[in-house]
């Protein structure tokens, strides 16, 4: 199975690190909260080298 | 539900347009990341007149200083201690150390940011799931859990896709195969020539058949031993297992793997890694398949310590076949068949020491091990062999040592100075094996 609509799975990705970002200001005195959004951010960037760097790629041809 | 056959079937089936657009793309961002936020790649750019907005074309990549390995070690003596200027990030960013193993001289340190090291995991989770690797699979890794890189993503990634890892970690090599046995694993990690020697350990110590044990595949790493056919078969042979190459480095990352379809080559992860093939006498670029050269390699996405156009050394060369798996990432034929270091003149003819692992190991009857010395005696070159007999072998000795020699002629062009050892005579490896030994540049002792 390819995922049919990976415009639709990049949207999710943006929106998951726009909340990390979030997350991780409101916790900036809060290492509970701030180291673990570390590692959910550098997850999230493993999502965009597999899918969001080619929609980049695709949206500026 | 059909199982998923690609860890990502978006990038692993991309064309090689596409794929080498978005190499192009990735080459641009990472050449400007190591020249805004290290010095040492900026002082390195700045000498050879290249910035990143001149990075347009493939063209111009090919115009990119190399790195040596020699060059990280004088870095390394620079602040911030211990990784010196190529550093990219804050120091408080590292949170892994590791460093090479030294083979080749003085070993260099390795930093890696969280971020990286996910990395790492996700490089290794292409390999593993083309492997075979599934969440159902029980993974013993035989290795001493330090501060080489080795095995140590496998098992992150391992874990990642889902597998029940068992760090083999401080067990000795026996104190292991009591434990495959005991929890009946399904796949194992580990060197070449670590897992023969587990292999013989069984047979010969414990009186253990490894090929009844439940062990149903294993991911070589570390030597270049799981591609020479000889050796695979005898891996394969002992273990009962598909047994599968992979190739990476601490500098680098994780860039290669054999896939379940074993076309005689290894993918290069082509979207984390762009690899170029560079002619070892004039350094040209090599886009054709068949030729062999060294490797030039960009890992596309580490960011604590870049490697841009690191000069790896492995000898390697394109395959001119794409693989029936479907990936269309490109194979390197016979995965890496030595280093650039490795393959010498002797007398006057060119010498991969694999070629002579190839030959050793197809002779039924010599054991896995094997040690060759080049000497230089009266300004001659001399190679010694040493191999070992296996006890049932014994009084065939004659006859071995004329299919060896004939053998080695016809696959090396030299001739050698055979020496048939008893059995478990010769060095035994943990690791990496230090079976070649050059001694003609060794100073002489008074």
């Amino acid at each position: 199975m390819v995922p049919s609509d990976l415009n639709e799975i990049d949207a999710e990705i943006r929106l998951m690190k726009r909340s990390a970002e979030a997350l991780s200001l409101l916790g900036k005195d809060f290492p509970a909260i701030n180291r673990n959004v570390a590692r959910i951010l550098a997850s999230i960037k493993m999502l965009e080298i597999n899918i969001s760097d080619l929609i980049e790629l695709d949206s500026e041809s | 539900m059909s199982e998923q056959k690609y860890w990502n079937p978006v990038l692993e089936t991309l064309p090689q347009e596409k794929l080498r657009q978005l190499q192009l793309k990735k080459f641009q961002k990472i050449f400007k990341w190591a020249y805004d936020h290290s010095k040492f790649h900026r002082r390195l750019y700045n000498q050879a007149g290249i910035k990143p907005e001149d990075i347009i074309s493939f063209a111009d990549i090919a115009r990119v200083p190399t790195v040596e390995k020699s060059m990280m070690r004088d870095i390394q003596r620079k602040d911030p201690f211990p990784y010196g200027d190529a550093l990219c990030v804050p120091l408080e960013e590292v949170t892994v150390f590791r460093q090479t193993s030294g083979t080749t001289g003085q070993p260099v340190y390795q930093p890696d940011t969280w971020q990286d090291w996910e990395w790492w995991m996700e490089c290794w989770s292409y390999i593993l799931w083309a492997q075979g690797y599934r969440p159902r699979d029980r993974v013993f890794i035989p290795f001493g859990y330090n501060i080489f890189v080795a095995f140590w993503a496998g098992h992150y990634a391992a874990e990642k896709i889902g597998c029940e890892v068992i760090p083999g970690g401080v067990l000795d090599t026996k104190a292991r195969i009591l434990k495959i046995q005991e929890l009946k694993a399904t796949a194992m990690m580990g060197t070449p020539t670590y897992i023969l020697g587990m292999a013989e350990t069984a047979r010969m110590k414990m009186n253990i058949d490894p090929s009844e044990l439940t062990i149903n595949k294993i991911t070589c790493a570390g030597e270049c031993g799981a591609s020479i056919p000889s050796t695979k078969k005898r891996l394969e042979e002992a273990w009962g297992a598909k047994v599968f190459d992979h190739a990476g480095a601490t500098e680098i990352g994780a860039w290669s793997f054999e896939c379940q379809d074993q076309p005689g080559g290894m993918h290069v992860n082509e979207a984390f890694f762009l690899v170029e093939i560079a002619d070892v006498e004039t350094g040209e670029i090599i886009a054709e398949p068949g030729r062999r050269g060294k490797m030039i390699i960009t890992a596309l996405d580490r960011q604590a310590q870049p490697c841009v156009r690191f000069d790896s050394k492995d000898v390697i060369e394109w395959s001119a076949e794409a693989c029936s798996c479907g990936r269309t990432s490109r194979l390197i034929k016979g995965g890496v068949v030595g280093r650039a270091d490795d393959i010498t003149k002797v007398k006057g003819v060119l010498l991969a020491p694999s070629a002579i692992e190839e030959v050793v190991r197809n002779i039924d009857g010599l054991g896995d091990e094997y040690e060759v010395i080049v000497e230089r005696i009266d300004d001659a070159d001399r190679i010694k062999l040493r191999v070992e007999v296996l006890p049932e072998a014994q009084d065939q000795c004659r006859l071995i040592e004329g299919e060896l020699a004939d053998q080695l002629r016809l696959k090396t062009n030299l001739r050698y100075d055979l020496e048939i050892c008893g059995c478990e005579t010769l060095p035994r490896y943990e690791v990496k094996a230090k079976r070649f030994k050059d001694l003609r540049h060794k100073p002489k002792e008074d």
